[in-house]
């Protein structure tokens, strides 16, 4: 078990790597150094970063002292945000990850609940409805999903902020319970968009798994122990049937932050998705490559915890000792 | 629209009598969204064939613009936008621009794919070992942030580019697909007679591997043609996809949605529109999962 | 199970007590006259807080409230003579010559560092602006300024190169007085990415707070400031993805005011709205679509369509431009004759100017040799086909809809016209770099067109405000005839009408619209007074009476 881990970890680092080589060298090609081209660095930003990152020097040479500043934690300066990308992108960091952790929460629970209920009633109306109602959704823009919902629920109703992630004047910081209400009360919307998407899909392999282990022997002798259905179905068969919500945690990671970056736009959630996309329209290149950088290495170690999670749950695969990996 | 509906109703009918003789037609259609479903699918892919007779107005023409935003009516089906341009009109041209921009660039990502797919599957050791590397270095970088900054890097991209585009960043879970696929079919006897005949491995590949393998190709194609149509959407939506006045499902959407609260049929129509298409794309997918995999006849 | 009961229990009602207590706690702070937070929703954000070196109008609504000038206009905007003028950082002034201006300065003026404002801080400033390294485009406008000197600590004077009737506006109003000893040692060409533009210090009604990127920018009022207590203790700016996104903010009620409601949906909504008040003011705006005469990137070339006049003058003719600007303003905003806003006095719809005539246009295109020889509907000439690429910024939905609308036109026309929507500060550097076929703009106006039109339609506003490059020298002619005549009002306008008709006849542009401005403000801020020509100039007067503070009024911090 450690020895693959220590491997898949290994791998993630390389592919990592990869990305960051593949995006550096991507950037440089199409728009030089950020001390040149279209918009360029004031000049004593200029002078102090290209000691660091060696903008005058030749292009392997960039990239070595680029991985490099890349160790001691230095990605840039970003002239749209006025400040080191380092710190734009910690500060953004924490808010892509409590959406994507209140949407993943929202998308299980719902797809659990909904899964449940339809294995209950399989085949019968309530089951064909509601399938029919949660692929529906699941078939929706997410961009235009949460348009409807930011115009019924905020505009109209008024039940939810249109937008941002906190009372700005009263709570800039959460640092009460009134405050930290505040923050969830702007996170529900976004994260209801994003997690109603994933549910509906989560709901349909909820229900398929459950309905494939019910019809296995260990439920059918709880049956026949006397027991009552809701119980064989939540104590023993759910056990079982998580296995798929693990595999689904870690698909989650790449279609989260492409949603992240269409949320966070529509609902102004000041998150790593919204500040790649606004960098990328001001041409920001530090910002872009670092932004780059970082959501492949969360998507990766997204399918890193995955398969660690799946390997740990399922027995079967410790066991085999794995085959490195889908 | 009526005779275009009637149009649809008639072959989808047809369809289902000539293929319901078949066992994988049975079981197709024992799916009780894929009728609907194909029939969602075969009405917008008329509309958008036979667009410049299905729309009763080109879809960049301003009909009036001192009066948008007529609410829908008689003569305007589903009212018009902000630009006072036909949103039925828009939606059936649309239907071309996007189905065209799913299929072509799902055309693209099952054809790489496949290949490397299949090549790794065929071959292993260290062609796979490397082809699978550069897929996950593919998968760790999502999709829509590499093609905002392939829009964003190399000005005026032309639209055929952009497609393209998305097609070559969304060949990854396809080329595992159908390296599992190879993978296990290569032990197969079949294959082992061919080679023993003599056949070159991209005869044994194209003529005897992959016809076994269409089925899971084609399932993913038709749920993947659904992810690429949103992709487009997404890109529109932000600014950086089909540019203005081409009609795209996604750019009527970001065209109107500022004025949701007063003129709201011109984002949430061609809204719709997607979210049916690929809701029908997924009920098609998953009946044809069912219908084409032979494995789940036991079952 | 029955141990799982009382546990869910428990948490329901610690849930419970937690929503209690979080709804008991509520901010106390500030009480009375001088409390209030306002918080203003804008569609653009300022590039750098640094008078000299930026045009943006939302830059200036916020360093009205840093800095103070000389003088200020009067509630009347007569921008002749010296008489209706407001004393801010001068007490007063008096003419040792005609062409001598002595300003006697405030003694009680200070800095928010605790220095006091001198004599030598004006002469500094007006250093500066006329610094061709700092590159300032209030440079032209002081071209009549000989000299700035000193002759106390609170004296300044200034000297003229000759007698004309908006001396003293023009030494007043452009500069706004910058702090010597802290901007001193700031190499010059370095100004437009100087530090102290993120965080300046100022002698105006209010300080410097914070600006958070993309976000927002804070200012607190200044207690001591000499010319009376600003009233509303906060004022924040919240910058939105475009300005429709502002007029949501307002209408939701996370904002307070915002500067232009620009649709008559939007000021439908707000009028509809009972928190909101509405106030209409004359329009300092007008947009147009500026050609650009040079080539793109080379201004030493002319552009290889619009360097053609005939071709200009037919794409103005091809424009329906009424019934665009209905469909974009509906009633508020009207087509100007001319690059006008409806501020300016000259305004005058007898301006001639190119009628719309669609069957004119054809035929200019048809003559100058563009026919639509492969039948595709756009019209081409030596195989090129007539098409441009338009540059707008994202953060307008007027341009936006104009583009699209415009596209339409065109094409009937035989023109392709393709959008480059771009990123609002992409577009400011793209404009002045030169490098765009055609371009989408908007200028907030000066209160007098002396200053502002030479710098955007003559040469003088070269690589600055003059995007396109234009230059006729009987147009500046005739402006400096205009300009010198301004207290003969008659002459004056003969001269403007004359020169504005010159203009027309280039069509360097085809001129649009110019809004006739609706601001909304809550209906809690009591005391408002617009000012057209800047709206935010008398925010200082604002206010919100102590029985109508809210939770975000009273907040200390």
């Amino acid at each position: 078990m450690a020895a693959w881990l220590v491997r898949r970890l290994v791998a993630s680092m390389a592919i990592v790597f990869a990305v960051v080589t593949i995006t550096f060298f991507v950037v440089h090609l199409a728009q030089g150094t950020p001390c040149g081209g279209e918009r360029p660095l004031p000049p004593d930003v200029c002078d102090r970063e290209r000691a660091v990152f060696g903008y005058d020097k030749p292009l392997p040479v960039q990239y070595v002292k680029y991985l490099a500043a890349l160790l001691h934690g230095k990605m840039g300066y970003s002239f749209g945000l006025h400040r080191p990308v380092a710190d734009a992108l910690a500060d953004a960091i924490p808010n892509t990850f409590i959406l994507a952790l209140a949407a993943l929460l929202i998308d299980f629970a719902l797809g659990l609940a909904l899964g449940i209920y339809q294995a209950a009633r399989a085949g019968r109306f309530g089951d064909v409805a509601a399938g029919n109602v949660a692929l529906l959704i699941n078939s929706m823009p997410v961009f235009w999903l949460g348009l409807v919902l930011l115009l019924v629920f905020a505009q109209w109703l008024r039940w939810f902020p249109a937008g941002g992630p906190h009372n700005p004047i009263l709570c800039p910081r959460v640092d009460s319970p009134y405050c930290l209400l505040d923050f969830l009360w702007h996170l529900t919307l976004p994260a209801l968009t994003l997690g109603l998407v994933g549910a509906a899909s989560t709901a349909r392999y909820q229900r398929a798994a459950i309905l494939e282990v019910v019809r296995q022997d260990y439920v059918r002798t709880a049956r026949a122990k006397g027991l009552r259905e809701r119980r064989v179905l939540l104590v023993h068969a759910l056990r079982n049937a998580l296995l798929p919500i693990i595999t689904l945690f870690g698909l989650a990671f790449p279609f989260l932050f492409t949603g992240a970056v269409l949320i966070e736009t529509v609902f102004a959630w000041p998150g790593m998705g919204r500040l790649a996309v606004n960098a990328i329209f001001q041409r920001d290149y530090p910002v872009v490559t670092g932004a780059a950088l970082l959501t492949s290495a969360m998507v990766v170690l997204g399918n890193l915890l995955a398969d660690a999670l799946y390997a740990v749950a399922d027995p079967r695969i410790r066991v085999r000792g794995g085959e490195g990996g889908p | 629209m009526g005779g275009a509906a009637g149009l649809a109703l008639g072959v989808v009918a047809a369809l289902r009598r000539r293929v319901r003789a078949t066992a994988p037609g049975r079981r197709f259609f024992r799916h009780p969204t894929a009728g609907p479903g194909l029939f969602v699918l075969t009405f917008f892919v008329t509309i958008a064939i036979a667009a410049p007779v299905v729309a009763p107005y080109p879809p960049y023409y301003q009909i009036d613009i001192e009066h948008p935003d007529h609410p829908p009516s008689a003569q305007f089906l589903l009212g018009t936008d902000p630009l006072s341009r036909d949103v039925w009109s828009r939606v059936v041209y649309g239907a071309r621009v996007s189905l065209g921009i799913g299929a072509v660039a799902m055309l693209v990502a099952v054809t790489v794919g496949t290949a490397v797919g299949a090549v790794a599957g065929y071959f292993r050791r260290w062609v796979d070992t490397a082809l699978m590397r550069l897929v996950d270095v593919g998968l760790a970088m999502p999709r829509i942030f590499v093609l905002l900054m392939a829009v964003a890097l190399w000005e005026h991209i032309a639209l055929w580019v952009l497609v393209l585009l998305i097609g070559l960043t969304g060949w990854f879970g396809t080329s595992r697909l159908v390296r599992a696929e190879v993978l296990s079919l290569r032990e197969r006897e079949f294959v082992a007679a061919a080679r023993a005949l003599g056949a070159g491995a991209g005869r044994v590949i194209f003529r005897h591997v992959l016809p076994n393998a269409a089925a899971p190709i084609i399932v993913s194609a038709a749920l993947g043609i659904g992810h690429m149509m949103l992709l487009e959407a997404g890109l529109s939506f932000l600014g950086m996809g089909v540019p203005s006045p081409t009609p795209s499902w996604g750019n009527m959407i970001a065209d109107g949605w500022h004025k949701m609260a007063v003129a709201w049929w011109s984002a949430t129509f061609p809204g719709l529109a997607i979210s049916l298409v690929v809701m029908a794309l997924n009920a098609v997918g998953d009946a044809l999962r069912d219908a084409l995999d032979p494995r789940r006849e036991t079952v | 199970m029955p141990t799982a009961r009382p546990r869910a229990g428990l948490t329901c009602a610690a849930l419970a007590c937690l929503i209690l207590v979080a709804g008991c706690e509520r901010p106390v702070g500030c009480t009375g006259e001088y409390c209030g937070t306002m918080v203003i929703a804008s569609g653009g954000e300022p590039d750098i807080l640094l008078p000299p070196v930026s045009e943006f109008s939302i830059t200036r609504d916020v360093t009205d409230q840093l800095f103070l000038k000389l003088a200020d206009l009067g509630a009347s905007g007569n921008t002749i003579g010296d008489e209706d003028f407001l004393p801010q950082l001068a007490q007063r002034w008096e003419w040792d010559t005609p062409t001598t201006l002595v300003f006697h300065l405030d003694p009680r003026a200070r800095w928010q560092d605790g220095q006091a404002v001198t004599a030598a801080d004006v002469a500094f400033t007006y250093d500066a602006y006329t610094d061709t390294l700092v590159n300032s485009s209030f440079r032209s406008s002081l071209r009549q300024i000989a000299a700035v000197t000193t002759r106390d600590s609170l004296t300044v004077v200034f000297r003229f190169r000759r007698r004309y009737p908006e001396m003293f506006y023009d030494a007043v109003y452009h500069q706004r007085i910058l702090p010597a000893h802290l901007l001193r040692e700031v190499p010059r060409d370095q100004w437009r990415s100087a530090a102290f533009g993120r965080a300046p210090v100022g002698d105006g009604p209010y300080r410097f707070v914070a600006w958070k990127a993309g976000e927002s920018i804070e200012l607190g009022a200044d207690s001591t400031f000499f010319l009376g207590r600003p009233h509303l203790r906060r004022v924040i700016w919240r910058f939105t993805p475009d300005q429709q996104g502002a007029v949501t903010q307002l209408i939701t009620g996370d904002a307070d005011a915002v500067e232009v409601l620009v649709t008559p949906d939007n000021v439908q909504r707000a009028r509809a709205d009972s928190a909101l008040a509405t106030y209409p003011y004359k329009g300092a705006a007008y947009g147009y679509v500026g050609f650009n005469l040079a080539a793109p990137g080379d201004s030493t070339k002319p552009h290889p369509l619009f360097g053609d006049r005939d071709l200009r003058r037919a794409l103005v003719m091809a424009t329906d431009r009424e019934r665009v600007l209905r469909n974009v303003f509906g009633d508020f905003a009207k087509v100007p004759p001319g690059p006008l806003s409806q501020l300016w006095w000259i305004w005058d719809p007898e301006i001639r100017e190119l009628p719309y005539d669609s069957g004119q246009a054809a035929r200019l295109l048809t003559r100058t040799g563009w026919t639509d020889s492969d039948g595709d509907g756009i019209r081409d000439k030596d195989g090129r086909p007539l098409a441009f690429r338009l540059l707008l910024p994202t953060t307008s939905a007027v341009r936006r809809q104009y583009a699209r609308l415009l596209q339409e036109q065109f094409r009937i026309a035989g023109v392709e016209v393709q959008l480059d929507e771009v990123d609002f500060s992409l577009y400011n550097e793209r404009a002045r770099a030169g490098r765009f076929d055609a371009l989408l703009n908007v200028w907030n106006t000066d209160p007098t067109p002396s200053s502002g039109f030479p710098q955007t339609w003559t040469p003088a506003g070269f690589g600055r405000s003059n995007y396109g490059r234009y230059d006729n020298p009987e147009v500046d002619r005739l402006v400096d005839q205009a300009v010198a005549s301004a207290a003969n009002r008659d002459q004056a306008r003969r001269a403007w009408r004359a020169a504005v008709e010159t203009l027309n006849r280039d069509a360097p542009g085809i001129f649009l619209f110019a809004t006739s401005n609706v601001a909304a403000v809550h209906k809690r801020i009591a005391d408002v007074t617009i000012r057209p020509d800047s709206w935010l100039a008398l925010l200082r007067t604002w206010r919100i009476p102590a029985d109508r503070l809210t939770d975000r009024d009273r907040v200390e911090r």
